[in-house]
């Protein structure tokens, strides 16, 4: 724990310039520059928002903001796991070239896809706006419940990152598995009046991702208050899961390098 | 292993003792594979490293010389910290490190001055060190407007250039120089020559390089180290030892 603190300290310029690096590579060659941040989770909004209310006849109050809350967290969540199973081995110059903590490089991929969320999250505000979405104090929940899901992002990467390292298909696996997780999240429709019980009160408890999206939206759109104990819950598990996958990385990171 | 030269404790910078780095062949594996054989695998293991031991004095320039496979990246890797012996110890007093070698990872699509600042991080200087240095890598590196461009752009004599000036000019006090000396065209070639004597006379850096060039090390190093094998054949002045290696692999 203290060398993790120390390491974050040591390396914390560095991940934060990386990060900003990347985010400008990203746009560097392409004609709309930073505008395909807003335009990226823009368009995928109103391409599921067409699906769920033309095709599949299905609404729920403030739909785009409903769903635009949804995408935008799902996004930061999938890209950091996903990008973490390939990480030490896309990172293989700069891995076999000086010591870095490897989770690091995690962090370095959570603010630029953090960054990226934040930008849609501002959009998401000015939408609520739009639309006249009535606010109460429950807004302040999305602050413990982001934390949870940075928490529970980072805890999912570490693990991956260890086992993406020596086992070559696992993002073959890890894609078809966040495609599920996806659809079971409830991205473009609402588990708690969709689907029937006991399943969506199943789906809400087991899968953290169902239940950060809910929330997110009980707290921002309906004026309610979030499952408290069951956030509390992830949070705590996500804590262990992060502090166990931080002890693995520190235990094996030595190996990575031979590996690749 | 005793060192001809001032070898009193104080002025040691590098202290490699007993170093011994295996890796393990189990590799990468694929999910197919391993639920057909759910055996556990055997695992080879490969000494590239079969216990070294040798001290550098500070200020020293040092060579190693030995054929492909030899151990020779193997243990500079070691040395810059990347991955910690198996056994044996390795011991840098606290001083700073850098490796340097062919293809160091640039992020492609920035350009050539924000990948200064970003390897100058990753070697772990601060951004108003870099500030005040970069004018000087730039100059050194002579890449001109290109400095402004993306990587990508650049020619590998160029992408060379940059990482062998970054790591010259942003001193830290040990560099290890992985086969880069040959790069550039002769013009640059002397000029590092010239920058690499000039880090000689600086009593505090100490240099590490691994080149299959002979007439460079012959110049360059106070001391050459010949591996073979995994193990250290000889180890003294640039003059005996390059003359045995030499009659050794003809």
């Amino acid at each position: 724990m203290k060398r993790f603190i120390e390491d974050f300290k040591k390396h914390y310029k560095y991940s934060v310039y990386s990060a900003k690096s990347e985010l400008k590579s990203e746009i560097a060659n392409s004609h709309l520059s930073w505008l395909w941040w807003i335009l990226d989770p823009l368009l995928f909004m109103m391409v599921y928002t067409f699906i769920s209310v033309i095709v599949f006849r299905t609404s729920e109050p403030y739909f785009p903001v409903f769903v635009f809350i949804g995408l935008s967290s799902w996004k930061f969540f999938e890209k950091t796991v996903k990008q973490s199973v390939k990480l030490v081995s896309s990172n293989s110059s700069i891995v076999s070239k000086v010591y870095l903590p490897k989770h690091i490089l995690i962090f370095v991929k959570m603010y630029a896809n953090g960054f990226k969320m934040a930008v849609s999250f501002i959009l998401v505000v000015i939408m609520m706006f739009i639309y006249r979405v009535p606010l109460s104090l429950n807004i302040l929940y999305i602050i413990p419940i982001f934390i949870t899901l940075i928490m529970f992002t980072f805890g999912a990467s570490t693990i991956m990152l260890h086992f993406g390292v020596f086992v070559e298909d696992l993002s073959n696996v890890i894609n078809v598995l966040l495609k599920l997780v996806f659809y079971m999240s409830g991205i473009f429709y609402s588990i708690s009046n969709r689907v029937k019980e006991p399943y969506g009160s199943l789906l809400l408890k087991l899968n953290p991702m169902a239940l950060f999206l809910d929330d997110l939206r009980a707290s921002m759109l309906y004026c309610e208050t979030p499952h408290r104990k069951l956030l509390l819950f992830w949070f705590l598990a996500s804590c262990l899961v992060s502090a166990i996958g931080i002890r693995i990385i520190y235990k094996y990171e030595n190996s990575y390098v031979k590996v690749i | 292993m005793e060192n001809s030269r001032n070898s009193n404790e104080n002025n040691i910078v590098i202290d490699v003792q007993d170093l011994k780095i295996r890796y393990r062949c189990l590799n990468k594996m694929s999910i197919r594979k391993s639920l057909l054989s759910l055996k556990k695998s055997k695992i080879e293991i490969f000494e590239a490293v079969r216990g070294i031991s040798f001290q550098v004095p500070k200020g020293e320039i040092m060579g190693i010389v030995g054929k492909n496979g030899s151990g020779k990246s193997t243990l500079l890797r070691a040395i810059a910290g990347v991955f910690s012996p198996d056994e044996g110890s390795i011991d840098l007093h606290g001083h700073s490190v850098s490796l340097l070698s062919i293809g160091v990872g640039f992020q492609k699509k920035l350009t050539g001055r924000e990948n200064i600042y970003l390897s100058g991080m990753l070697l772990g200087f601060s951004e108003e060190e870099i500030d005040n240095k970069i004018e000087e890598i730039i100059e050194f590196s002579e890449l001109g407007d290109f400095i402004n461009r993306p990587v990508k752009t650049y020619s590998s004599g160029m992408y060379s250039k940059l990482a062998f000036s970054i790591t010259a000019i942003l001193e830290t006090e040990v560099i290890l120089i992985d086969e880069v000396l040959s790069v550039g065209d002769s013009k640059f070639k002397k000029k590092s020559y010239k920058k690499m004597q000039q880090l000689i006379t600086n009593e505090d850096r100490t240099v590490i390089i691994v080149s299959h060039n002979n007439d460079t090390l012959n110049k360059l190093c106070n001391s050459i180290l010949w591996l073979h094998e995994g193990k250290i054949k000889m180890q003294g002045s640039p003059g005996e030892v390059l003359e045995a290696y030499e009659e050794f692999m003809s």
